[in-house]
């Protein structure tokens, strides 16, 4: 589903006519965003922290998705995008030790029996990708966008986002 | 491995994070008089949400249309009253009731906050904010000007519930007040002006001077504030004969209510440039690891605000300095 199609018909109902119920929408976007956050930054008090911040950034100009709602939600997830490079760029004096606590957690039988769960594995799998690929995962299964609505955020046509998010799974059922 | 499984790893928020944000949210929509930057702005925004409540559910349903507002509310006094912050959350927490929701259902932007924008000089600035900034003479030694910025005016409206009101308050076990059913449906609008905020730091604290000329509240002609204020007490955690004894004597046209924790804070009138303001001196424990001082004042309908982490005799020697 698209972040359009994500959207409730009542909400879109609403979109177009009244004043947006935007308890319901805020209700119904933080799940996607917080969890985008997740898949792209394995941090969950991070992903608590920058989907705080992409809320805070969107909401007090909210008012002018007032007939378009679904054109919120998009554009949510067009600053959580931003808010991830920022936060990934800051942060790139760290990469060391990320890329250790990734292939520790594809080590041995031991010490991935070790780890708490076949979440916590996915999460140090997603770790090793590129930005671009652990980003268009966590928008498709993060953020549960489609690959239209994907495509639309990120430039890239909607085929080359399948092919490119198929390879991916690939790769990480090869590894897993 | 399949999309169920890469689904999976999602969870739901902690429904703590999720009901924190939210209020945070809501709180954005707000008047900001003052930013929420520090545990003594975030307190003072409180307190506002607090009386915004009274006012957010408490205005009559027949008329409003615009000329209906016949009555002015400009900030002349400040008064404090003191409130047991244990007893307040004790009253709220025996409820599911969530004030920053209510408030953000009720209220409407006319025309929405635009972010603060920074200027060099106070001249600039002044010319933003649509009056003439004033800076304090004297300054706490070690604290100088290192930014200053202005927030455009603003506006919004608050709509008339009786019945959420009514809801609000049987919830939280007060019944020995009613609402008037008569005041359901009308709106009260309220314009902020410009805000400037010349910020002094030391490299590690700030003090603050925020100026602004006064908001203006419309209400609807022939609302009983006395009454409203009463239940905004109640909501405050003050029992019945206080509440009704301050409701009865204040100027409610011209005195903005400031809550003080009575816990934590103390406040006491004092005279600032030839008019009457209120100075509230917070104790560490509230402020973090230091204490800090609030001197809040208006002179010539310009209401100001000196706050930061110094004593209190030093921020009424700010204060005093302004000009």
């Amino acid at each position: 589903m698209t972040p359009e199609t994500d959207l409730p018909a009542e909400l879109l109902s609403q979109s177009a006519a009244a004043a947006p119920d935007w308890d319901a929408v805020y209700a119904e976007q933080l799940p996607k965003v917080y969890n985008f956050f997740r898949y792209r930054l394995r941090d969950d008090s991070v992903a608590e922290d920058l989907t705080a911040t992409t809320f805070e950034k969107a909401w007090r100009s909210r008012e002018s998705y007032r007939r378009d709602v679904a054109g919120f939600a998009t554009w949510l997830l067009a600053i959580a995008r931003n808010v991830a490079t920022d936060h990934v760029r800051g942060r790139r004096v760290h990469a060391p030790l990320e890329d250790a606590e990734a292939v520790r957690a594809s080590g041995t039988p031991e010490e991935d029996n070790a780890r708490e769960s076949d979440g916590d594995r996915l999460r140090a799998l997603l770790a090793q990708l590129p930005d671009r690929e652990r980003e268009l995962i966590s928008l498709k299964y993060g953020a549960g966008a489609t690959n239209r609505a994907i495509a639309k955020l990120t430039g890239l046509s909607e085929s080359n986002v399948g092919t490119i998010v198929h390879r991916v799974v690939e790769a990480l059922r090869r590894d897993w | 491995m399949n999309d169920q499984f890469l689904n999976g790893l999602r969870r739901e928020p902690a429904p703590a994070f999720a009901r924190q944000l939210k209020s945070r949210l809501h709180a954005l929509d707000g008047p900001a008089v003052t930013e929420a930057r520090s545990p003594m702005w975030r307190w003072l925004a409180t307190a506002a949400s607090v009386a915004a409540l009274a006012l957010a559910f408490t205005f009559p349903a027949v008329r409003t249309a615009a000329e209906a507002f016949l009555d002015y509310f400009r900030v002349v006094n400040f008064a404090g009253v003191a409130f047991d912050p244990q007893r307040m959350a004790q009253l709220w927490s025996s409820s599911s009731v969530d004030l920053s929701t209510l408030i953000g259902q009720q209220v409407t932007p006319a025309a929405p906050p635009s972010p603060p924008v920074a200027y060099s000089t106070v001249d600039e600035a002044s010319a933003a904010a649509q009056m003439p900034l004033h800076a304090p003479s004297w300054m706490a030694p070690g604290f100088t000007l290192s930014s200053i910025e202005v927030r455009g005016e603003h506006e919004f409206s608050v709509q008339g519930n009786t019945e959420k009101l009514q809801s609000v308050l049987d919830a939280l076990g007060i019944t020995d007040v009613s609402v008037p059913t008569a005041l359901d449906g009308q709106t009260v609008s309220i314009q902020i002006p410009p805000v400037a905020r010349l910020v002094y730091g030391d490299g590690h604290d700030q003090i603050t001077l925020t100026q602004s000329r006064s908001p203006v509240i419309a209400l609807p002609a022939g609302v009983d504030v006395a009454s409203l204020a009463e239940i905004g007490l109640r909501l405050l955690g003050l029992d019945r004969a206080e509440a009704y004894r301050l409701a009865q004597s204040v100027d409610w046209r011209s005195t903005l209510l400031v809550p003080v924790p009575a816990t934590t804070a103390t406040f006491h009138q004092v005279e600032v440039q030839s008019g009457t303001g209120l100075e509230i001196e917070i104790g560490g424990a509230f402020n973090g690891a230091r204490g800090g001082s609030l001197v809040l004042w208006s002179n010539d309908n310009v209401v100001y605000a000196l706050g930061g982490p110094v004593r209190a005799t030093d921020a009424l020697q700010i204060a005093q300095s302004v000009q």
